[in-house]
């Protein structure tokens, strides 16, 4: 270890910075996570740099491959020769809504985030996971995490040639904060975005929150940075000009968007001349259209309908872990699983390798019935793997008094969910239980079964068991706090814990390192214990192009980046 | 679909003496003659054979299947060998089994949905065609609205407004069935009531109601059966393309069309069998009822 | 004939209100809360309240109902529940390219369907007839969807003949774009081929044994006169009846059929508005097709009373 190196470093360490390389010096977390949690941070690459150097021999540079693509054989855009020119037709489901402020789904994401950037970005060399710099150069948070200062990039322009400064970064946290946008809500306050100067914001969170870049990152969809006189409810084809690498030329709804090079983006001249994404309805069309050479990029695929192109040769995929999973609700108030030992039987009966076998060709990861991704830098995987043991639910299941446990299990038609469901019928009847499956249209499932409107608390009117998709969040902080705390908006399970709650506000208030990991241990114990909800598996992210192209990337949140594409020469 | 299977002439199965005493014995008779008629009709024979072997696979259903069609997961996308002769789906369930089990659900939504434009259409035509008048005018007129309607559509709203269920679709396709079956049956029944036994029965003094049942109805009767086995095909092929837009019947039903639906993506990639079998499946039956229709059309017409 | 033409038109205006009537009473015979469908499960009730007065859904029905009428009549159908825009705008680009797709099935279709009828009619009973008869049979019996799998496989993907996804790039020219929409519009042509072949045929065989044309081969005109003077006239009216009725059948088949080749037509759009719950799109949808096919019908009863006087005569009297 060279300390000297190391403490040229932590002299000029803030205490949340300081205790992010102090983990990772006394080998509390790995290199990865603290790469990771360096950037959310605010550390710089040299920095970062230099911590690794100096902690440990032969550690390998920062920057060894290209990210988002994990497999191997994958592209790095710095080595190939670029050949510049040319367009690249990209498949995508059909946006509902492209109102950067209200968009939900990821049709709206990836066009957005074409024209539009975020203060910080994903991360593209390296591990996946971390924050890189985007319209914020730096960011850095003060002693507790209450006050994080970003330092904006110099020189950049709106396409329709204004200038890029402060006031457009806080007009349009204003925007979000008063829109009542999910990741902000209850971090940042009105008021709580200020200019100090032209480059600089300085916010004021609620409270202590080692977090918050991710929030302001493009891992929170919605906080695309808009013009100070953007009217929230405008689209983006109304009103295109963004400060991104692509122009916005043609939009129409039904059928596809254009984009055009920007000649005067801060990041320099684009390899291609322009970018195209044709909409889709479902994954099956999209696969076709690629097949037949009509698009040479799909934002987002499953394993079941995309099972062709796994063994295409031509085809690159790009496989990113995230935290998408499905979660199997269980009433805990009332009902067949009001007791804790019946919803333990259930998940004592999921064979979950078998899952991810049959339904995503062993791309997933195992779940343990909590929400916290094994990617994400605080989980404790000290926590014992729970596992199919027919014998021990049915013991549970007698001790509890029940016999030919019979019960509905509600599923939404979304990707594998029906198939899951069917998959879960065969695996519970062995142990004496009878699921019957009831399948319906998504819209139908979220206003019937799930979170029936307009009860209180909210999703009270849920049915008793059901499969519900969630999306990939950068932090767990949204499904700690929707689905599980006590009436969270999407708690459809109504569990109630007041451990977990507590534990939860832990979580939320720890800035260090270790106080994160602690407040995650706990509830991954007590999740785990109580199971309101089962959680077989996290799936990867699945997306790709052909070959012809190289340096593509994508967030697990159907933003792909053409900026560093290429054609192949 | 609103034509006939081969369009020709339509006229009575009346007997000889229509009308004349102990009609029974006599159309039972009748229907002797014309059972024998049809069965030399190969045709008549191999639609029978098909459409029966499927009534009985739906019946005996997982009875006879070489795999348990819903629990039985093996490797997935294996393609058709000597133990799986139709091959595995994506969650490696024997595709034959499943096929054979497909059968139920469309063949319990179909004939009824067929039952129901055909008893309220037949009504309709009985009506309409007899009485004239103010109520075949209004009628009429509803009569072609309802046939401007393109019927998938019309389905496709009046399943999302009210949710896909099997009693819905049966609901939805018989309705919108009847208007076709009442014109045909108008027309029919405006041929029947020029003959003279009509005549000879309003002297008599017979009511309405009296001639539609016992006089008209009957010999409306050979029509009216081909209109219902035409029906029985298409509303196959229609809750089959339902199924296929996904509004039909629900997963994790084997049903045939929704097989086709959850899978059909994969045939480009090769993996053609999880797709053909099930539409072979389709394919055999609507044919096999229409090959019915057709020769019972050219027996009860000639 | 001017006299025939009005009473025609006016009946089908007739029906035309019938038909926005009874879409009407399909889209509100179950009571919902429009507002809610649109801001989704998550809104405040005081937005939902604000949005459901701003669109006037709790207006008594019967003002409802004359407005979706007046509606229906002025081509305004409202806005989409999906992105609040005007639905007609969105509508009639995917409208022009479902009718490219149709117009070529037909084109296809039609001159085939009607020389295998009359070549079938001609050689009435013998194993040639039988055999048009029976393909036509069976090709009817075939849902588009399973032969546009078929073909994609087949023609698509196995020999590479023609492209997989049916719109063609931007400014294509003609030659192109057909050659994109072959495809889907082989899986459409192959159901109808049936129908229009065993109608024609039908057709046919009664004008053959209808006295006048025995008269004028005993006249002694030759066959090929008495086709053309005589026979194709009068055979082809049911056809061009079925012709113009099947035009409701022909949408159903090109929202299958789209779906497979993934073409942005009106299918497409009225499927992806059944998965949104879309009404005000659906409803144009239905509405549309019924206009176009009571104008299908329309054409196809005075082609009819022009080929057939009698026809005529007789509704004027």
């Amino acid at each position: 270890m060279d300390f000297k190196r190391l403490d040229l470093v932590r002299r000029s360490a803030t205490p949340i910075e300081l205790d992010v390389v102090e983990a990772y010096a006394n080998g509390r977390i790995t290199r990865r996570q603290f790469i990771q949690r360096a950037t959310v941070i605010g550390l710089s690459l040299p920095a970062i740099g230099a911590v690794i150097a100096a902690c440990g021999p032969g550690a390998a540079s920062v920057a060894p491959t290209a990210a988002g693509s994990a497999e191997p054989g994958a592209s790095a855009p710095a080595s190939a020769p670029a050949v510049t020119g040319g367009t690249i037709r990209c498949a995508i489901q059909k946006p509902v809504k492209v109102d950067p402020v209200s968009m939900e789904d990821l049709g709206g994401y990836g066009i957005v985030a074409q024209s539009f950037e975020f203060l910080c970005t994903q991360q593209t060399i390296g591990d996946p996971g971390g924050l890189a710099a985007g319209l914020a150069e730096t960011w850095t948070p003060n002693e507790d995490g209450t006050v994080w200062t970003f330092k904006l990039r110099q020189g950049v322009k709106w396409q329709n040639g204004a200038d890029f400064n402060a006031a457009d970064v806080v007009a349009t946290m204003e925007r979000l904060v008063a829109a009542g946008n999910s990741g902000l809500k209850g971090v940042l306050e009105p008021g709580g975005a200020v200019a100090t100067d032209d480059a600089t914001v300085t916010f004021t969170l609620a409270g202590g929150n080692g977090n918050f870049p991710y929030l302001v990152s493009i891992y929170n969809a919605q906080t695309v940075i808009t013009p100070a006189d953007y009217v929230a409810g405008t689209t983006v084809d109304q009103r295109p000009d963004g400060t991104g690498a692509w122009k916005l030329v043609n939009y129409d709804p039904q059928v596809g968007a254009t984009f055009e090079r920007n000649p005067d983006w801060w990041g320099g001249q684009t390899p291609l001349d322009g970018t195209e994404f044709l909409f889709f309805d479902s994954t099956g069309p999209m696969i076709t259209a690629y097949q037949g050479d009509q698009v040479d990029a799909i934002v987002q695929f499953d394993v079941l309908s995309g099972a062709a192109l796994f063994d295409d040769p031509n085809f690159t995929l790009i496989a990113t872990p995230a935290a998408l999973h499905r979660q199997i609700w269980m009433r805990c108030d009332t009902g067949q699983f009001a007791q804790k030992e019946v919803r333990q039987a259930l998940a004592l009966t999921f064979d979950r390798p078998a899952l991810i076998t049959q339904l995503f060709k062993e791309r997933a990861e195992l779940g343990n019935d909590h929400v916290i991704w094994p990617g994400y830098p605080y989980f404790d995987d000290a926590i014992p793997q729970r596992t199919q043991d027919i014998e021990k639910a049915k013991s549970l299941l007698a001790g509890a008094g029940v016999s030919d446990l019979t019960a509905t299990l509600h599923a939404g038609q979304l990707q594998e969910i029906p198939d899951l469901a069917t998959l879960l019928k065969s695996q519970a009847a062995q142990a004496g239980i009878t699921l019957n499956i009831e399948v319906e249209s998504l819209d139908t499932f979220y206003n019937a079964q799930w979170c029936p409107p307009g009860a209180t608390p909210p999703c009270s009117g849920a049915a008793e068991l059901g499969i519900v998709d969630y999306g990939h969040r950068a932090t767990p902080d949204v499904y700690l706090n929707a689905a599980l705390k006590t009436n969270g908006i999407w708690n459809s399970s109504q569990y109630t814990s007041a451990d977990f709650d507590a534990a939860f506000t832990e979580f939320q208030q720890a800035v260090t390192v270790d106080a994160q990991k602690a407040a995650c241990t706990k509830i991954e114990t007590i999740l785990n214990e109580d199971v309101p909800v089962g959680v077989p598996y996290f799936y990867n992210y699945l997306a790709g192009n052909s070959n012809k192209f190289t340096g593509v990337f994508s967030s697990a949140l159907g933003q792909m980046s053409f900026s560093q594409t290429s054609q192949v020469g | 679909m609103d034509v006939p299977v081969t369009p020709g002439p339509l006229a009575p199965i009346a007997p000889v003496a229509p009308g004349a005493a102990s009609p029974v014995s006599e159309r039972a008779q009748a229907r002797r003659e014309t059972l024998r008629v049809l069965l030399r009709r190969p045709a008549f024979i191999i639609g029978s054979l098909v459409v029966l072997g499927w009534v009985v696979t739906a019946i005996l259903g997982d009875r006879i299947t070489p795999y348990d069609p819903f629990n039985d997961f093996a490797a997935g996308h294996q393609p058709p060998s000597t133990e799986h002769l139709f091959g595995t789906d994506r969650l490696g369930r024997d595709i034959l089994s499943r096929v054979m089990v497909g059968s139920r659900d469309v063949l319990i939504v179909a004939p009824l949905a067929a039952l129901l434009g055909v008893s309220v259409g037949t009504l309709l035509g009985l009506i309409m065609g007899y009485y004239r008048g103010t109520i075949d005018d209004v009628l009429s007129r509803l009569v072609e609205a309802f046939l401007a309607l393109p019927v998938i559509l019309v389905a496709l709203l009046t399943l999302v407004v009210l949710g896909s269920s099997p009693a819905v679709v049966v609901c939805v396709v018989g309705i919108l069935f009847t208007p076709i079956v009442a014109r045909t049956v108008r027309s029919a029944v405006l041929s029947e009531r020029q003959l003279d036994y009509v005549t000879a029965a309003k002297l008599r003094g017979e009511s309405g109601l009296f001639i539609l049942s016992r006089e008209i109805f009957p010999n409306v009767l050979g029509p009216t059966v081909v209109e219902l086995t035409v029906r029985f095909g298409y509303a196959i092929f229609t809750v089959a393309t339902l199924s296929f837009l996904g509004v039909g019947i629900q997963p994790p039903s084997p049903d045939w069309g929704l097989a086709v639906s959850e899978e059909y993506t994969n045939m480009i990639s090769g993996i053609w069998w999880p797709t053909l079998f099930p539409a072979l499946a389709i394919a055999s039956t609507v044919v096999a009822v229409n090959l019915i229709a057709d020769s019972l059309q050219s027996v009860l017409t000639e | 004939m001017a006299r025939f033409i009005a009473r025609r038109l006016l009946l089908s205006l007739l029906t035309l209100y019938l038909l926005a009537s009874i879409v009407f009473i399909i889209v509100n015979v179950l009571p919902n809360d429009v507002g809610r469908t649109i801001l989704g499960p998550f809104a405040p009730q005081e937005s939902v309240d604000a949005l459901n007065e701003r669109l006037g859904t709790n207006r008594p029905i019967l003002i409802r109902y004359v407005e979706s009428i007046v509606g229906v009549f002025t081509l305004d159908f409202g806005e989409s529940f999906v992105n609040g825009r005007p639905v007609l705008p969105q509508l009639s680009e995917a409208i022009v390219r479902s009718a490219k797709l149709a117009g070529l099935a037909l084109a296809i279709t039609i001159p085939t369907a009607i020389a295998a009828g009359l070549y079938a009619a001609r050689r009435r009973d013998r194993k040639s007839d039988r055999a048009i008869v029976l393909l036509g049979v069976t090709s009817s019996s075939i849902p588009e969807f399973v032969t546009g799998t078929i073909l994609v496989v087949v023609v698509g993907v196995q020999l590479g003949l023609l492209p997989v996804l049916a719109n063609a790039p931007r400014n294509a020219d003609a030659l192109t774009q057909i050659r994109y929409l072959l495809m889907p519009a082989l899986a459409m042509a192959i159901v109808y081929f049936g129908y229009i072949a065993r109608m024609t045929r039908a057709g046919t065989i009664d004008v053959l044994q209808s006295d006048y044309t025995r008269t004028a081969t005993m006249k002694g005109l030759k066959t090929e006169q008495v086709m053309r003077r005589h026979v194709l006239r009068n055979a082809l009216i049911p056809t061009v009846a079925v012709i113009a009725v099947q035009i409701g059948y022909l949408f159903g088949g090109i929202i299958a059929v789209e779906r497979i080749f993934a073409y942005p037509g009106m299918g497409q759009t009225m499927l992806f508005a059944a998965q949104r719950k879309d009404i005000p799109m659906l409803t144009a949808g239905v509405i549309i097709v019924g206009i176009v096919y009571m104008l299908a019908t329309l054409v196809a009863d005075l082609v009819i009373a022009w080929m057939n006087p009698r026809i005529r005569l007789d509704a004027e009297r």
